[in-house]
């Protein structure tokens, strides 16, 4: 049999075992293994428990579960709430200061829990109401939760990276800092829009009103006064330590990657149990079951990822495909953006973890041949694949937001989210321009590769 | 299960009821993942402590970490397989559900009762080529390459089980459909 024959075979069975609906794990492990069977020598067959057990027992993979951990643990409490309350507090002097807020929110949250759908659900919850209190409309309210809460997967440390590092075989520390760079300019272009957005919805307000008609919630003045800010301040400032504390003990060079993972899970417990009394078992149970269901279904899928492109490397399959690529002779933008255009396309249907493992051995060696940074181009497919996470069909967040606040029509959702859509776009394009964006900051801080 | 489970967000659910003959079988698989549960959850405390202890001690104690790394890697390893029946209990584990979409209940009741079989022989099939390589590794005495070298057999033996557990699950759960479909 061809390579290609073999290689349409092996594509086209995962694809129908896929769309079955059977477990994503199951079905990519009985894929790999119906073809360990029959084109692969009898006894691969008897290693593969051990080849999924290797691949797994890395202390780098098996970090996720404690960084799921640390983001249950303050997902699950009210932190979510309070340092929204506070940045709603200190930015409601700003026009469409809460929007800005609410962006500013999702941002921190996101590099405290490492996770958009817990984002969007804790910062939701508490900022779509109050959005939709002051007149916002309702789609325009989701559509900042939904993209706000996307930076989980951006800013460090994110479950996603750690996949890609370890696919990529890049420096994770590294990954983690070059997040940093393009999550902030999404945070702006966020910010941006929302204020524009407030304006355009305030000014037509006003027209409304002035025109006779009826007083929206908008135009209500709402002012706090200082001392109410400042009471604000101290709710919050155990997260940004929790936050900065792990930062310096990665980077400066204290604890490796996954000894970061344990640290901030102990130090989130720690946080949660004195700050708001969580410490009992009947407090702590949900928010372990919680990070035992979410790790072991990941991990399921990672375990069989890696069994699966054992098999594709093993048969050939991803250095023909990669090799397919690059005979093209594609152009090398033209070749980064029909990657891209892969990756959004299975982002509508596959979860970024799977999306990583699957597809970096056939991508990542034609980007490499064509001279990109991998680092660089890490940041970039996170960016596409949190598109993915806010896009119909299947976008996860969307689903969250529903569930949230059940009474904004889904076509609202979605119309609310596209503008944001739009500004990852750009966003994408502006990191092509200008690389940097990304790369200066691990420079700086881990020095020039 | 839907995509808010795969957050961890959903509201709790109850897992499947089984009805008939096939109920004490599922109280007792039941009781058996509470356990797990409970132990798992444990195991993933300890190794975010043992992490943290690592950390500590080489900062403050100038103390080598040999075996952290390792310790950690066991408890979660054993804690994420042998969870994996209790998370199938509630159908956690995710797939493209677009087709079900498409698909009258009928056919759909097909397609869930032929898809948890497929399931069922691939964990079956895994449950016991890790038995194997558990077998393997404790007659050998396979031990890890690292200076401390603890024994293989433990992480394998988890795994063996969890697995083994999780092809039960499912078996259970065909069962259960089976039965359900003989009494409309």
């Amino acid at each position: 049999m061809s390579i290609l024959t073999l290689g349409l075979l092996f594509g086209g069975i995962t694809l129908a075992m896929m769309f079955t609906g059977m477990p994503i794990s199951f079905a990519l492990g009985s894929v790999a293994v119906v073809f360990m069977y029959f084109f692969m020598p009898a006894a691969s067959l008897d290693t593969i428990t051990q080849n999924v057990y290797e691949e797994m027992a890395s202390i780098t993979l098996l970090s996720i579960p404690l960084f799921i951990l640390k983001g249950a643990a303050i997902g699950r409490s009210r932190a979510g709430r309070d340092l929204y309350a506070a940045l709603h507090a200190w930015m409601s002097r700003v026009p469409g200061g809460l929007g800005i807020a609410n962006v500013f929110a999702c941002a921190l949250f996101a590099a405290m829990a490492g996770s958009s759908p817990a984002t969007c659900s804790a910062i939701g919850q508490a900022g779509i109401p109050e959005m939709r209190m002051r007149g916002y409309s309702p789609g325009f309210a989701a559509g900042i939760i939904a993209a706000g809460g996307t930076l989980g997967i951006l800013l460090p440390p994110s479950i996603t990276m750690i996949l890609y590092s370890v696919a990529a075989e890049v420096s994770l520390g590294r990954l983690f800092l070059a997040g940093i760079g393009p999550g902030l300019v999404l945070v702006a272009l966020f910010a941006g829009y929302a204020v524009w957005r407030f304006r355009k919805e305030y000014r037509a307000a006003d027209a409304t009103f002035r025109a006779g008609g009826l007083k929206s919630a908008y135009l209500n003045e709402n002012t706090l006064t200082l001392r109410q800010k400042v009471e604000m301040l101290p709710r919050v400032l155990p997260f940004v330590i929790l936050l900065i504390g792990v930062m310096v003990a990665l980077y400066g060079g204290l604890a490796t990657p996954s000894e970061t993972a344990g640290l901030g899970a102990v130090l989130a417990l720690l946080l949660i149990a004195s700050i708001y009394a969580m410490w009992r078992p009947r407090d702590l149970a949900p928010i372990m079951a919680a990070t035992l269901r979410e790790s072991t279904m990941l991990m399921l899928i990672i375990g069989m990822s890696l069994l699966y492109s054992y098999v594709m490397s093993y048969l050939h399959l991803s250095q023909s495909g990669a090799q397919w690529i690059v005979d093209m002779h594609l152009s090398k933008w033209l070749l980064l953006a029909a990657i891209l255009a892969l990756v959004l396309v299975l982002g509508f249907f596959l979860p970024p973890v799977s999306i990583i493992l699957m597809t970096a051995p056939i991508i990542l060696p034609p980007l490499k041949a064509a001279g990109f940074d991998l680092i660089w181009f890490g940041i970039l497919m996170t960016i596409v694949m949190e598109m993915g996470l806010i896009h119909p069909p299947v976008g996860l967040n969307i689903f969250v937001i529903r569930n949230i606040a059940p009474d904004i029509p889904l076509k609202d959702v979605i119309w609310g989210v596209m503008p944001f859509v739009g500004l990852m776009f750009f966003a994408i394009f502006v990191i092509c321009l200008a690389p940097q964006i990304a790369t200066w900051l691990p420079d700086l801080v881990m020095g020039a590769k | 299960m839907s995509r808010l489970a795969e957050a961890g967000l959903e509201p709790q659910a109850g897992p499947e009821i089984v009805p008939g003959p096939l109920a004490p079988f599922a109280r007792a698989l039941a009781f058996v993942n509470l356990w797990i549960v409970r132990l798992g959850s444990l195991a993933l405390l300890a190794a975010a402590l043992i992490l943290t202890y690592s950390v500590v001690s080489r900062y403050f104690f100038k103390a080598t970490t040999d075996w952290q790394d390792e310790a950690a890697v066991f408890c979660i390893v054993g804690a994420v397989f042998t969870a994996s029946a209790y998370v199938q209990s509630y159908r956690g584990h995710i797939g493209i559900e677009l087709l079900a979409t498409f698909l009258s209940p009928r056919a759909n009741r097909v397609r869930a009762i032929v898809v948890d079989i497929a399931s069922f022989t691939f964990c079956a099939f895994f449950a016991w080529k890790s038995w194997t390589l558990w077998h393997e590794a404790y007659v050998d005495k396979q031990t890890t390459t690292s200076a401390w070298g603890p024994p293989l057999w433990i992480p394998y033996a988890l795994m063996a089980f969890g697995i083994s557990l999780l092809a039960l699950q499912i078996a259970l759960q065909v069962g259960a459909a089976l039965t359900r479909r003989a009494k409309p």
